[in-house]
């Protein structure tokens, strides 16, 4: 036997439920709706999120600085000289010049990233052949050789072959040997991925020996870096100082709000929650007239009424939001975010597997909550109010 | 007296250009356990008399009091739950909400008072009972016939046991038998203590022996043949 | 039944369901910190600065390191990067050059 006040609300909730299911096709569309929006906007944020912590987990490790020589606004080749100069610098303990860029490979029209270093020359690389799944790292005595990432391996058809070629500027092509392969634990960062010896890259990019595409340095002691950075900076007028700290920042905001997708996401929440406020807020109809005359009538109180539709908007709106959160965390976390992956990843053939865990974050349930369901129910105070003025005596007449 | 009316004036819109009175002065007594026919043409105060009697608005000024309450200066909130149990409505459109069913009609008005279902699913099934209509009692109200609308329109006036029963021209869209029908009913009902007012032009009603009184209202005003 | 019985066990089933999440995400980041402790050696022995999602243009490709213009057409007749551009915004660090 349950207090009376409970039974009563009860009631309501049993009549709100039924109100509902009398208009089951018109209410069950609007919280397909919402839901559908509610899944939209949670899906970039836990997608996003997720990105953004594995690249914080991951880039705490990046190197302290990097040089980069720039020209007219953009990036060039740095000549190795640049090394001299910097020994001048007290704290620097290494100065590790790189090669890296890009490589398209027309028949597959993918885009691959080749990177190649002194490989035994950066400070914190031991154990680095645990990023691979077979095979070893390319050695200085062992020309052509290569690393690569998975989707490498794939789109070249390196299953059963060992070798593959890459056009130089010449278009003349410059063969290499697969040593190794780096391990599906890597894919996030390592899919597109094709490491080699300097001199190799040097070959195929046609650089000369005496220059390098950046330079990372690490200093003796890491909270020396700022300082550092402003002394390179200082004499090396012409170059791109960017410090560990500045690249982590990179991807605390690359999914910010005035990225262009977020910004469409959360417009598109807006419209149509403006416009599915509107239908509410644009009065009652002659049929709901008359119910709450009736009701009214019968001996139900204002306040009920005003319970009955505070209920359904509550429970349109809540069920919508439960099941459009639930949807985009299975999204991203059983089907790779599929539908987001193609407009993140765009026309890129390449397309690393999505092994991540969707970011359900307080401040971001509460974001989506608000450009949702408080719209919504914000939009019910209105006709609520307008209900509270149907007299009862309109059934009389 | 079960119902009175002294001095009874209802002025809508009042101090506004669009002010009109309906009722002026009006003097009326109905003693329990009776069944008045209360006549009027449109626009004559009729709907506001019953509202009036039915506790949905106070009046203007004068005195009214139903069922031992005064209606004069009571908050809207103590005129529902007065109304709520004292009066029952029977409307002449039925009123019901069509895609509800039927015992869910019945029900309604004991929703706001906390009473569990299987408690109201009692009360109705035995009105239901009696009233011969338990085979439609999950049917949408909307799918039974206009008699059969009547008499869930009844059991409902009745789900709370009210003491007066206000029927607005109940007969208007009933053939004669149902008419006889109806008006049998609500001599049973006068006959187990229930005081019953019916707002009627039909000569069924107004010519029933069961009637003990007729009230004719024109210009707001009581008219005393 | 009664329809908020119903509203209920539905209520109960979703949390249920959410519940099951909750223990997929506690075990699915059990294995991500594994993953991500191979993902630290390939960033720290190779200088990486940039996870390999969008590797269409280079400024989405390597976000944090690419220059200032790269967002911008390298000459008119490139093509815009739709919709990978819309999502990766400009690297930030083009607004920061304070050495």
């Amino acid at each position: 036997m349950l207090p009376k006040g409970l039974e009563k609300q009860l009631n309501i909730l049993d009549f709100s439920l039924t109100s509902l299911w009398r208009r089951k096709l018109k209410n069950l569309s609007i919280m397909l709706v919402f839901a559908l929006v509610i899944f939209l906007l949670g899906s970039f944020q836990m997608l996003t999120g997720a990105l953004t912590s594995s690249a914080e987990a991951v880039l705490e490790n990046t190197p302290e600085i990097t040089i980069q020589k720039m020209s007219a606004g953009r990036q060039e080749a740095i000549p190795l000289a640049y090394i001299e100069k910097l020994r001048s610098i007290y704290g620097i303990r290494a100065v590790i010049p790189r090669i890296w860029g890009y490589y398209f490979d027309e028949s597959n029209l993918a885009n691959f990233t080749i990177l190649a270093l002194e490989l035994g020359s950066m400070p914190f690389d031991s154990n680095l052949n645990l990023t691979l799944a077979h095979g070893h790292f390319p050695k200085k005595t062992e020309p052509g050789t290569a690393v690569i990432g998975r989707s490498v391996q794939d789109i070249l058809g390196l299953d059963k072959r060992r070798t593959f070629s890459l056009f130089r500027p010449d278009l003349s092509l410059k063969s290499f040997k697969v040593v190794g392969v780096f391990s599906q634990q890597t894919d996030l960062l390592s899919n597109d991925l094709i490491v080699m010896n300097l001199t190799d890259a040097r070959d195929l990019f046609g650089i000369p020996v005496s220059m390098a595409t950046d330079l990372c340095i690490y200093v003796a002691n890491p909270t020396e870096i700022e300082t550092i950075a402003k002394k390179i900076a200082v004499l090396l007028p012409d170059t791109r100082v960017l410090t560990k700290s500045q690249i982590q920042k990179t991807y605390q905001v690359v999914f910010s709000w005035r990225s262009g997708l977020a910004s469409i996401c959360l417009l598109t929440a807006l419209v149509a929650f403006a416009i599915l406020a509107w239908d509410k807020a644009s009065g009652l109809s002659p049929e709901e007239k008359r119910e709450i005359g009736i009701l009214k009538i019968l001996g139900w109180e204002t306040g009920d009424i005003l319970a009955v539709r505070f209920w359904e908007s509550t429970l349109v709106s809540a069920l919508a939001f439960i099941i459009g959160c639930t949807a985009a965390y299975i999204h991203v976390a059983f089907f790779d975010a599929s539908l987001l992956k193609a407009v993140m990843v765009g026309w890129s053939v390449i397309h690393p597997p999505f092994k991540l865990l969707p970011s359900v974050t307080l401040a971001d349930l509460l974001l989506i909550f608000t450009f949702s369901v408080l719209p919504f129910l914000g939009a019910t105070v209105i006709p609520a109010w307008r209900c509270a003025t149907v007299p009862p005596d309109s059934v009389i007449r | 007296m079960l119902i009175e009316l002294d001095n009874t004036t209802k002025i809508y819109n009042q101090g506004k250009p669009n002010e009109v009175t309906a009722l002026h002065g009006v003097n009326l007594q109905i003693e329990g356990r009776t069944m008045v026919c209360l006549q009027g043409a449109s626009g004559s105060g009729k709907s506001t008399l019953l509202a009036i009697i039915g506790c949905v608005f106070p009046p203007t000024s004068g005195r009214a009091s139903i069922a031992g309450k005064q209606l004069s200066r009571m908050p809207d909130r103590f005129l529902t739950i007065h109304r709520r149990e004292k009066i029952g409505f029977i409307f002449q459109q039925f009123n019901l909400l069509p895609r509800l069913s039927v015992l869910d009609n019945i029900t309604l008005p004991l929703l706001p008072l906390g009473i569990s279902p299987r408690e109201r699913k009692t009360k109705a099934r035995k009105l239901l009972g009696q009233l011969s209509i338990s085979h439609r009692e999950n049917f949408p109200a909307g799918q039974i016939s206009g008699g059969e609308m009547q008499r869930v329109a009844i059991a409902r006036a009745l789900i709370n046991n009210q003491p007066i029963i206000l029927a607005d021209e109940p007969t208007a869209h009933l053939d004669s038998r149902l008419s006889m029908e109806f008006m049998q009913i609500m001599t049973d009902l006068k006959a187990s203590g229930k005081t019953i007012i019916i707002a009627s032009h039909d000569t069924l009603v107004s010519e029933h022996p069961a009637i003990d009184k007729i009230i004719n209202i024109k210009d707001g005003r009581i008219d005393v043949p | 039944m009664r329809p908020s019985h119903t509203l209920f066990i539905f209520l109960l089933l979703l949390i249920i369901i959410d519940g099951m999440l909750y223990l997929h995400a506690k075990r699915l980041s059990k294995d991500l910190k594994e993953d991500q402790a191979i993902q630290a050696i390939a960033v720290a022995g190779l200088g990486l600065t940039d996870l390999g999602v969008a590797t269409e243009a280079r400024y989405t490709r390597h976000p944090a390191v690419s220059d200032p213009m790269a967002p911008f057409m390298d000459h008119p007749g490139a093509i815009e990067h739709f919709p990978t551009g819309s999502f990766w915004s400009a690297p930030t660090n083009m607004f920061s050059q304070k050495y």
